[in-house]
């Protein structure tokens, strides 16, 4: 088609979610290469999620032999897959998703990978493991990974239980996607912002000097800053600062109406209370600033903490504010007035850019980095974005099991009957089990009829093993919470359930689509799902 | 037959996690939960309706059929579009253009050995009554409004001693969603919550006709006045990308006349055809929430959800479940009218297009009626034509405080019923 702009093939294939991450979202996928560890349901459920939007390249390491039990639960293997690897199976068939993915599987165990090719680790973005791994496993794959940065997943889907633990260790996002960027600077204007003000709405009280329609049509931002101008005559040069300050002043913008109908001063009005606030810096972007990677920047400083820190020392040369994003929200106005006041926060917008720009530059130099190794745009998101940035500190999988368990959550849920908190400790006694109880065989709770009750006895005791080491004190009444939990888990014979899986890969895909985008914001760190009261919960473990 | 062979010969290892739950009670399962023989029964012999094959509907479809359900209709209108493939993952380059009810139907039942599903490339509205009551479920995954609603006052309406079928519903918008479980007459139903429903912000005319300063502003200049201006009858084809491109040129001249920046083709395709943000990942949770959902109502193996469950991924996760209260004076499931209040100097056009913003009284073409007189028909026609002059009258002229007012419109099997009172 001759149409310039018309979408691309890809971009039509995609449109439904560049509409979410954009193109910089999208190559941050397709530069993936994702790990699975073990192709569960839950496993196979997650990469449909992940191959359809494009990732570019997915990895299954599993060991596993198609039983009849896969295909009750599994999507991606049919009849003919029996007695087959599963790795290879469920990597073919989800290869049929999308022509534009690449996957690879290993036949073979994540024990045999770990002991024999570590390094095959070093090569993935990000690790999902799930299905039945003990503990042992859990924590070698943790100490490789985590000092490399790479995220891990652990995923337990068991029954109607889930669990999602995520260790990151540190993750820090531009593009949170608030809901608005808009600040209109009203209560500390800029002299062009004035100078309109002056121009536009000067007259605003003056009916000889104005004609109805005009007055109908100053757009609010001058009506407001043309109405403060007068307040602060009558009020010490001060500007309304408490509630009721802030209404006496919506009623003296009301005073100012000509008609009963003007829609400019009903916006004006209405935008008192969310935009007359103070500036200052909001505590996630504190948060960076006050971080010793902003302070202290070295030559492998990323390009997050160099920018963090160019705007950290822009804020400081410009009395606390940000570098203006420069968003106008709609409002009632002719069209060119509309566009004047557009670019005046435009204009403004990119003289803070510029100057942002420069001190990155002499930062950088610092560093002996070359000036355009942070390219400008990269620059301008990050500045339209400075007061919504995020930084994560996660914990490591060894901090939750032995260095730093945090026993006072689980303390103080532990007693609440409809906490989910039951279902995370439910889930750990379930891996106790399988670590402790199989051997040359995987055993897990409740394959048996005849042993359900008496292997819902040794999860009991595992529960309270754990929370011995994390010295919480228990009573059997306390425990009834997760003495229910185990015995919906162990009910089910330690197998998944379709939907429940299905369910948990949405919602781990979405997780992994976060961190991998570097957009929006992961949960941190542990999510439980309840498939019977349909509820979750996030725990920082 | 070869595949009566293969059906008896299914390894009885291959449900053995689904029979668990169904033969063995749980600590949170209901009193009267019979483990056994009787829910795997009622689960293969139930008949479930999937309305949707699209972004939902195909995890929905995969999910019931790994849940044990054996014998599944799904009705779907729509044809296979290249930007379905980012979620709809039963469908292939090579499907562009076809059913989408009978490619998802095939596919499903290729992978999933002994499931039966039956394909319906039509609207809902094509089916009966006797259709619909032979379901024991219907589940929902639509991106219309109007076709939720519909659904829901058929079963509302279908409700007698013998029939009573729950309606599950999912809905997604980028990372947020949305699963509920409405029991006709007991429970909620969808008409009951319409007012979650954010309205409709409509730009006025006289922005888009004459001081135009957004984007969206140029786009729907162009689809509005534009386009009926220069293409008299043709009718705008949303899903033609000659008709986009026409729409986008003509945009994006009108913002250069304006000094509008940030018109885009994607937003024009965006505006013009309402596209909501979707992914595989939100269709996933949404689908198979209520599927879990289908499967604990059809078995009783646990409580099924009472009756809302929404989820928001973009900022951590986060989700509420709650009970949404019935609503007396529902128009579908309640008893009373509403109450509405009326401008007497306005006309009954005003009031018709008053209507059209609020969601929950949004039809496509009313009809007004008091107890004591018809005061617009859309039809038949000498009927509409002799009414029409009502259309200019005041309120005030037309009903009195106090009169009860019934709203008709031929897509909706139910009245909206309103008590007058003038503001």
């Amino acid at each position: 088609m001759s149409v310039p702009g018309a979408p691309t093939a890809k971009e039509k294939k995609y449109d439904r979610q560049l509409r979410l991450w954009g193109a910089g979202g999208q190559e941050a996928l397709e530069t993936a290469h994702i790990l699975l560890v073990n192709a569960t349901a839950a496993g196979t459920e997650t990469l449909k999620n992940l191959v359809l939007p494009g990732a570019g390249r997915f990895t299954i390491i599993d060991d596993a032999v198609v039983t009849d039990e896969d295909l009750g639960t599994n999507f991606f293997l049919d009849d003919s897959s029996i007695g087959l690897s599963r790795a290879q199976k469920t990597c073919e068939l989800l290869c049929e998703l999308n022509p534009d993915v690449k996957g690879d599987y290993i036949n073979d165990s994540i024990e045999n990978v770990i002991k024999s090719t570590p390094e095959k680790l070093k090569e993935f973005t990000i690790v999902l493991a799930t299905g039945d791994i003990v503990t042992s496993t859990l924590l070698s794959l943790d100490s490789i990974l985590y000092p490399l940065d790479t995220p891990i997943f652990v995923l337990k889907c068991v029954g109607f239980a889930v669990t999602c633990r995520l260790a990151l260790s540190e993750h820090t996002i531009v593009e949170t996607h608030p809901a608005s960027t808009v600040d209109l600077r009203l209560l500390n204007p800029f002299p062009e912002l004035l100078a309109l003000a002056e121009e536009k709405a000067g007259s605003m009280n003056d009916k000889s000097k104005m004609n109805t329609h005009d007055h109908g049509h100053i757009p609010y931002v001058l009506i407001l800053l043309r109405a403060l101008d007068d307040w602060k005559s009558t009020h010490d040069d001060n500007v309304p600062s408490n509630y009721s300050q802030k209404n006496q002043f919506k009623s003296f913008v009301r005073s100012k109406m000509w008609d009963a109908d003007e829609e400019n001063f009903e916006e004006a009005i209405a935008a008192v209370l969310p935009h007359f606030n103070s500036p200052s810096i909001p505590s996630g972007t504190k948060a960076v600033f006050e971080d010793e990677k902003t302070k202290s920047l070295t030559s492998s400083s990323t390009n997050f903490w160099i920018v963090a820190r160019a705007i950290k020392d822009f804020a400081e040369k410009n009395n606390g504010l940000l570098p203006l994003p420069g968003a106008l929200p709609d409002m009632k106005a002719e069209s060119k007035d509309y566009i004047q006041l557009q670019n005046v926060y435009k204009s403004k917008a990119r003289a803070d850019l510029a100057a942002v720009v420069e001190i990155a530059k002499s930062l950088l130099s610092e560093l002996g980095k070359p000036a355009d190794s942070i390219s400008e745009p990269e620059i301008e998101t990050f500045c339209k974005h400075a007061g919504y940035i995020k930084l994560i500190r996660g914990r490591s999988l060894k901090q939750e099991y032995e260095d730093s368990p945090n026993a006072k959550k689980i303390s103080n849920e532990i007693s609440e009957p409809t906490s989910l908190i039951h279902y995370y400790l439910g889930l750990r006694a379930y891996e106790s089990f399988i670590s402790e109880e199989s051997n040359t065989k995987r055993v897990a709770p409740g394959v048996e009829d005849s042993s359900v009750e008496s292997d819902a006895e040794k999860m009991d005791k595992y529960v309270t093993e754990i929370l011995d080491k994390l010295s919480i004190t228990h009573s059997p009444e306390l425990l009834e919470g997760t003495s229910k939990a185990i015995r919906e888990i162990v009910r089910v014979g330690g197998g998944e359930l379709h939907n429940i899986s299905s369910l948990a890969g949405g919602i781990v895909s979405q997780e992994i689509i976060k961190v991998i985008t570097k957009q929006y914001i992961p949960m941190s760190n542990t999510v439980v799902f309840d498939g019977i009261s349909s509820r979750t919960e996030v725990y920082e473990l | 037959m070869a595949t009566t062979t293969v059906l008896t010969t299914e390894s009885p290892d291959r449900w053995k996690y689904l029979n668990n739950i169904l033969t063995r009670s749980g600590p949170y399962t209901d009193e009267a939960f019979t483990p056994g023989d009787f829910p795997k029964q009622f689960l293969a012999d139930a008949k479930i309706l999937v309305i949707g094959a699209g972004g939902l509907g195909c995890e929905i479809l995969k999910n019931l059929a790994l849940s044990g359900f054996k014998d599944i209709h799904v009705i779907d209108m729509d044809t296979i579009d290249i930007s379905n493939l980012n979620r709809q993952f039963l469908f292939r380059e090579a499907d562009v253009g076809k059913s989408k009810a009978e490619v998802a139907a095939a596919f499903v039942m290729k992978r999933v050995r002994g499931v039966k599903i039956t394909p319906f490339n039509c609207a809902i509205q094509d089916k009966d009554d006797d259709y619909y009551r032979q379901f024991k479920i219907v589940v929902c995954g639509l991106d219309s409004v109007e076709a939720r609603r519909w659904i829901n006052a058929t079963l509302v309406n279908l409700v007698d001693d013998e029939t009573l079928i729950p309606l599950i519903d999912g809905g997604t918008e980028g990372f947020k969603g949305q699963a509920r479980v409405m029991i006709p007459t007991i429970s909620c139903c969808y008409e009951c919550t319409l007012d979650m429903l954010t309205p409709r912000a409509a730009v006025p005319l006289c922005t888009l006709a004459s001081i135009p300063r957004q984007p969206a502003h140029c786009i729907e200049w162009a689809s509005v006045i534009q386009w009926p201006k220069e293409k008299g009858d043709l009718k705008l084809d949303t899903d033609d990308p000659e008709h986009i491109s026409w729409l986008y040129t003509q945009a994006l001249g009108r913002a250069k006349e304006f000094n509008i920046p940030g018109v885009t083709y994607a937003m024009t395709q965006g505006v013009v055809k309402n596209i909501i943000p979707a992914i595989a990942s939100t269709n996933a949770i949404i689908a198979a929430s209520c599927c879990n959902e289908a499967l604990k109502l059809a078995t009783t193996a646990a409580p099924y959800l009472d009756n809302y469950m929404m989820y928001t991924g973009d900022e951590s996760i986060y989700t509420y479940t709650f009970q949404h209260e019935k609503k007396e004076e529902c128009p579908v499931c309640g008893n009373l009218p509403q109450n509405l209040t009326v401008d007497p100097e306005s006309t009954l056009e005003q009031l018709m297009e008053k209507l059209q913003e609020r969601p929950e009284t949004t039809l496509k073409k009313p009809s007004f009626r008091t107890s004591s007189k018809s005061l617009y028909l859309q039809a038949p026609k000498q009927l509409e034509e002799q009414t029409r002059p009502n259309l200019e009258k005041k309120c005030k002229e037309l009903m009195e405080e106090g009169d009860e007012l019934s709203i008709s419109d031929p897509g909706m099997p139910f009245n909206l019923r309103f008590i007058i009172s003038f503001s």
